[in-house]
This record gives C-alpha cells, structure tokens and sequence, in this order.
C-alpha cells in the first residue's frame, strides 16, 4: 500500500471516530415538528400614527425583548424567539400542544405606565416586595424540582404545587399595584430609554429617560407631587411593577423638567441595560400581530419522524444492497464511502448548529442520493475503462479524474438551487436548503477522497485484482499501461462504438 | 441495450409534448373551477387547519371511527359552512377540519365546538393533534418567495451552465427543465381535481429538488458529448455523437435514479403523512427528468447543432 493512501484513510478514520464521538455528545437539536411544540411567527406593523413608517432593527429588538418577557411569564421551558427577516419574530414553545394562551399573551400591546405611590402605604411596599421576591424564589425552585422529577405522580402534584405559586405571585403583584395610583403618563408617551455609564470608570451605570412634550410635562407634575416624600415612583409593565425610584427633595413642587429624566442606583451596564429595555418595551409603539402558527403534538411528532427515518433508512439499505450486487467490489467501496459520508454529515448538522426538522431529513436522505450519484459516475467511468482494455490502476484513475468535470458541474447546479431555496425560503424551506447544501458538499469530498484512497488500498492487494470483483472478464495487460498517459485524447476510446 | 435517440427523436419529442398537453388542460379546468392551476393549500391561501386524533382507549381496538358526515353537519350547523372536513389515518379516528383564517379566540371556540361534537365519538389526544395558522400576508409571502427561488435557481443554472458549456447548452438544459416541472405540475393538477390533494410550500421545495437533480443528468450527457466532440475533433457527425454519448451514460443515468428513487418510494409508501406528497412529487420529477435528459435535451442539441451546421455548409456552398 502506498504510504499516501494510507495517511489519508488514517486520517479520514479519525475524522469519522470525532463525528461518531460527537454525534454521540451532541445529537442534533430538533425541530418541533419532529418533537412536538407550537412555532408562532410575529410580524411587527408600521404604525404610521405614531410616526413609525419603518421598522427598524432597534424596534425589533425591543420587540424581541417584550415577547421574552411575557413568555417567560408563561413559564414554558426552553422557549426561544429569534428575529426572522427584518419585521418578523419566531417564537418556539416546545412541548405545547394548544398554545391559544401564549396567543391571547403575545397578542396584546405592552403597557408601561409611570404611577405614584399612595400616602400611607410606604411601610407596606417593602413587605409586599419582600413577600413577593420569596414567593418567586419558590417558584423558581419549584420549576427546578420539575426537571429532575422522573415520575408522573410526582410531576402532576408539582404542576399543582407550581399553578398554585403562579397564583400566589399574581396576587402579590396584584397587592403592590394597589398600593399606587394611575397616573395617565403611559409609555407611548415616553419617547426612548438609554443605558449610560455614570462615571468614566464605567462601573457604575444609569438609565437616561426622554419623553416628549406631552409625556415631559405631566412628568414634572408627577415627580413634583412626590419629591421629597419618600414615596416612589413605580414603573409598571403589563400591571407589574418592576422598577420604583425615589424622586429627591430637590424636586419638590417644581419636579423633574426639561422632558428628561435619570434613574440612578448602584446599576451594572447589565441591570441598566435590561431597565432601558423594559422601558423601552412599554414604549413599543408598534403593534405586534400573529401571522403563523404551527403547532404538532408531540406524539404526533415523534409518530411521523418515525415512520419516515424508517422509511428512509430501508430505502438506504436497498440502495446499498444494489451497490454491492450491481459493482461488486466498487459497490463495496461505494457503500463504505458512503456510510463516512453519512457519519460526517450528520455530525456536521450538530457541528453547524443546524435544527432538524422533517423537511431537513428529507434533504439529508437526497443527499444521500446524490452521494451515490458521484460514485456511480466514477465506477461506471471507471469499468468503460475497463472494457477499454486497460489495466485496474490505469482504469480506476481515469475513472476518477474523467467523473470529476461531471461531478462538479452536476453539484454546483444543485448547489444553486439549494441557495436559491436558503436565500428565499421560510424556516420549514430553509432546514431542507441546509442540509441539502451540506451534504452535497461534503459529497464532493468523500467521493473524491474517501472512495479513491479506499480504492487504491483495495488494488494493492492482489487478493482484490480478480476481473470478476469488478463486473468484467479481464484487464488489459500491464504493458498498456505506459502506452499513454493522456488517455482522454486517444482514440481508443472510441472502440466502444 | 442501445438507443437511438435521434432516430424515434420525434416520437419521444411527441410524448412529451402530449404529456405537457394534457397537464396544461388539467391546470386549465383546475383555473376554471377551484381559480388557480393546482389546488393551493393553506400555505398560500391563508387559512386555519386544525388536525386531531382521538385517544385509542386499548390497543388494537380503538373504537368506532368518526363519522365524518355527522361531523360535517354538526359543524355546519355551528356557523362554519365553509369548513372542509377530511377523514385522517386508516382506522379513520382521525380528522382533519380547514376554515378561512381564524384568530386565536375564534379557534378556542371551533376547537371546542369540534371538542363537544366529537365526544360521541371518544375523546381528542391533544398529543396527537396539529394546528396550523398561516395568515394571508404569511400565504403571499411563502407564494412570491416560492417562485421567486425557482426563476431564481433558472437563472442561476442557465448562467453557470452558459458559462461551463456553450449558450445553446444551457437553452436546452433549460428546455428539459421547464418540461420537467410542467409535468409535475400537470400531475399534480390532476391529483387536486380528482383527489383534493393540495400543494404546500413542501411543494415548491419538490420542484427546486427536481430542477437541482435533473439537471445532474443533463449535465452528465451534456458533459460526455462535449468530450466526445474534443475526441473525434472536426469530423464528426453530432447525430452519432449525441447517440453514442447517451448510450455511453445509460448505464450512470438509470442507476442513479433507480437508487434516488429506492428512498422516495419508501418514504411515500410508509413514511409519514407530511412527506406522503412531497415524496410522490420528486418521484414524478425525477422520472420526468431522466427522460426529458435523455430523450429531449440530448435530442433538441443534436437537432438544433446538426441544423446550424448544415446551414453553415449552404451559405459556404452558395
């Protein structure tokens, strides 16, 4: 065996043991078609009232921030949004089968509103926060016990514990926004909320505040009310106080002016950031419309991702069997390049971070197809060759070298198309453009380099050069061989005629 | 086995031609009575589908199955007229209910309606059941987005093929193309006449996968021919050489498809209902696009080349 092959099987058996080992670390993440869940996608609307013709991606991440809140609010676990496009957000909750009432939840408008604390009540904010925060570090403990929980009695009486803690924390929150009055100065009147640092060391960080006219001056009054009294402002989302500042005596009668404002405290850029962002999320002025819904339950998901990876995986294996009857020897190199091509694929899915969904599969099952697709053109090249009368070596390295044109120009086009589909596509068209893409690129590469140095290991054994293993009566003679190099001029080839 | 493609060139020409006929006219009843070529699922039309399984109470025996009249009715008499019901999975316990698109209010309520009017029948696996919601700006989107991706990837082959061969190359690489699609198309026409069955986005992705795998044959042909001309050099007659090249990709042509198909013929037999139609329209493509590589874009070449040559040897002569 030549010392080249073998380096090169050495280190495409190396590759393949690290996709075994990762595959097996970190299987590809799945879609929720396939493990059952609701996909909901958002399309934020121009609002042209306010002055908002163009959605921008500022807006958008507001959006994104809002949409977080209130799912989090749900408490669906491992819930993702992502932005999709430039106007439309993607929200997955896996596992929920009906999610009519994240709907109703991401179908309203985020309220943020400014109140004042009622007189009298200053003793009584702290102990309902404090009530408040325990309750919601049950909450979170609970939620924790539900992960590590296995049986199924143990799991209903935790939902039961964990509804019931739900409805302890509504009620304290309820409690707390009792104690304030409405003020009327509500988000759309706030025109934006910005992190800034405090100091240069920027350590230390602030959230500046700008509203416009309207919105600066019933500020004022409001901030004149309750400066120097010790009572707060509470800033409220969605009837939730998340954020109560004192307003300083200095500010008593006259209040804040000028339609800008700071809310101090010893913030990091994190705390203050998320404060600008819940700010600014009240002051979302574009309404938030659900445009898709996609929901599979999960036995449902789990019943089609079945029955059509079996489907898929039988079809495979008569395509193997074929293989092996129909090229013999090459069909067994075929069959092995091929089951490395799967094994790296797969592994690159998890690799790039691609989400599996059925569509998905189906691409990866073609590309499987035209993995097969490449060998078949260097096996038949390579017996035409053959039949030439040329010898094994000679036949097998033109095979490869003719196929190769065929290969590449036949891949690019497909190519093409997968683009296409990825540049175009919606999240169900795009999983299939991906792992099509993929595969047919890796195809390239285990055709040209796994099933060639494979081969060439196989001829070095005399035990693997019997005419018969390669589907014809002889080979040429040896001494063909140094007849001429540049096959593809020689007329030869014509003789098939 | 040997094929002479350029003697019977007319006959193959024909059937084609036919094929695509008969597809045209279905999709032109099809305009005629549903308003558009194929039968457009939700996906495009906006609209509301709600699936549902009932629980099977003990293995093997499930229960009655749901009749899908009664459900019809009952609907019906709820306010939804418009509602189509199909009957889902083979022991019929399943169903499937489309309306126009409905808010999330308005779906509580069907849902419960669909709840009540089932429970004659057993009770719904909320597991088991699928909801989809595609709102029409979604349906116009997925739509322009869908054919935007074909004309795109048309493009996007007819230049580089332009640029790997020659510009006729590419204009009857093209050809077989079109001719690949319309006969999907055509097929599936017929299918949402006479069996109801809806093209979805999934759909679309068939007909990019055909595009991207037939033009593997015709590229392969295609590769083989402009060899064959570097080969016999001048003399050479194109007849002859599109014959011989064809035949010497025989072999490669049939068995790639043969081993592209042994999948897809699984997955639309026993594999899961969302890829039944998906499987069966790639199946359709990918025969279409092994003949029309081999019968009609190998065939248009020598055709056209063969007419072009001639008429350069008259303006020579003349």
């Amino acid at each position: 065996m030549m010392p080249k092959q073998t380096r090169l099987l050495a280190v495409i058996l190396v590759i393949v043991l690290t996709a075994v080992f990762w595959i097996y670390k970190s299987p590809p993440r799945l879609g929720l078609d396939l493990r059952g869940g609701a996909q909901l996608t958002l399309q934020a609307l121009t609002n042209p009232k306010q002055g908002i013709t163009q959605i921008t991606p500022r807006i958008m991440e507001t959006a994104k921030f809002v949409v977080e809140q209130r799912i989090n609010g749900l408490g669906v676990s491992e819930a993702a949004v992502q932005i999709s496009g430039d106007d439309q957000l993607i929200v997955q909750l896996p596992g929920i089968n009906d999610p009519a009432q994240a709907e109703r939840v991401l179908g309203n408008t985020a309220q943020l509103e400014f109140r004042k604390q009622k007189m009298g009540s200053e003793g009584r904010l702290g102990v309902e926060r404090q009530v408040l925060l325990e309750k919601e570090l049950k909450q979170r403990q609970l939620e924790s016990q539900l992960n590590l929980s296995g049986n199924s009695e143990e799991l209903n009486k935790l939902n039961e514990q964990i509804d019931k803690s739900k409805e302890d924390i509504a009620k304290s929150q309820t409690a707390i926004a009792e104690l304030f009055d409405t003020t009327g100065l509500t988000g759309d009147l706030l025109k934006d909320a910005v992190a800034q640092p405090l100091d240069a060391g920027q350590t230390n960080w602030q959230v500046a505040l700008t509203f416009n006219d309207k919105g600066g001056e019933l500020f004022a009054k409001i901030t004149g009310e309750l400066g120097g009294t010790g009572r707060s402002l509470g800033i409220f989302l969605d009837d939730k106080l998340f954020s109560s500042p004192s307003v300083g005596p200095e500010f008593q009668g006259k209040g804040i002016t000028g339609g800008t404002a700071v809310i101090t405290g010893n913030f990091t850029l994190d705390q203050a950031t998320e404060l600008s962002l819940q700010l600014r999320a009240g002051a979302l002025p574009v309404p938030i419309k659900i445009v898709e819904n996609r929901t599979v339950g999960a036995t449902l998901g789990a019943d089609s991702v079945q029955s059509s990876i079996i489907a898929g995986v039988s079809g495979l294996i008569l395509v193997l069997i074929f293989m092996v009857v129909y090229y013999r020897l090459l069909g067994v190199v075929a069959d092995i390049a091929l089951i490395v091509y799967a094994i790296i694929t797969f592994a690159s899915f998890s690799l790039l971070g691609v989400t599996l969904t059925l569509p998905g599969i189906a691409g990866f099952i073609l590309s499987i197809g035209i993995a097969v697709d490449a060998n078949v053109l260097i096996f038949e090249r390579t017996r035409e060759e053959l039949l030439a009368g040329k010898t094994l070596y000679k036949s097998v390295e033109s095979g490869f070298n003719r196929a190769w044109s065929s290969i590449l120009d036949s891949n690019v086009t497909t190519l093409i198309s997968c683009g296409a589909l990825f540049w175009l596509g919606s999240g169900l068209v795009k999983g299939f453009a991906v792992t099509l893409g993929v595969g047919v690129a890796i195809s390239m590469f285990t055709a040209l380099t796994c099933s060639h140095a494979l081969l060439l290991a196989f001829i070095s054994y005399p035990n693997f050069r019997k005419p018969s293993l390669y589907g014809v009566k002889t080979f040429g003679k040896i001494s063909n061989s140094s007849s001429s190099i540049n096959s593809t001029g020689d007329k030869s080839t014509g003789t098939i005629l | 086995m040997k094929l002479n493609v350029i003697k019977h060139g007319q006959i193959y020409l024909a059937s084609s031609a036919l094929a695509i006929l008969v597809g045209l006219g279905a999709m032109l009843l099809s305009w005629q009575s549903l308003g558009s070529p194929l039968r457009p699922a939700i996906d495009f039309t906006g609209g509301t589908r709600l699936s549902v399984e009932l629980v099977c109470e003990s293995s093997g025996n499930c229960g009655q199955p749901i009749d899908v009249g009664v459900v019809r009715g009952a609907i019906a008499e709820k306010g939804y007229g418009k509602a189509t019901i199909q009957a889902l999975g083979q022991d019929g316990r399943g169903l499937s209910l489309q309306t126009g698109d409905l808010e999330v209010n308005e779906r509580s309520q069907l849902q419960a309606n669909l709840e009540e009017i089932l429970s004659k029948f057993g009770k719904i696996d909320v597991a088991k059941s699928q909801i989809q919601r595609v709102g029409p700006i979604v349906g116009n989107q997925l739509l322009t987005s869908g054919l935007l991706a074909l004309l795109l990837s048309f493009v996007g082959i007819a230049v580089y093929l332009g640029f790997r061969f020659q510009i006729d190359y590419a204009f009857f690489a093209i050809v077989a193309l079109m001719h690949d699609v319309l006969i999907t198309c055509g097929v599936f026409a017929i299918l949402g006449l006479t069996m109801g069955i809806e093209v979805d986005s999934l759909f679309v992705v068939a007909l990019l996968t055909i595009i991207g795998f037939s033009v593997n044959d015709t590229v392969v042909i295609y590769d083989r021919i402009r060899e064959n001309i570097k080969i016999f050099g001048e003399n050479y007659n194109i007849n002859d050489l599109v014959n011989i090249s064809v035949n010497q990709t025989l072999g490669r042509s049939i068995n790639t498809t043969l081993t592209s198909m042994l999948p897809l013929v699984a997955i639309f037999l026993f594999g899961g209902a969302t890829l039944k139609f998906f499987a069966l329209a790639l199946i359709i493509g990918f025969s279409a696009g092994v003949y029309s590589s081999i019968f009609n874009a190998s065939i248009l070449l020598a055709w056209w080349r063969d007419r072009s040559h001639n008429s350069l040897k008259k303006s020579l002569t003349s």
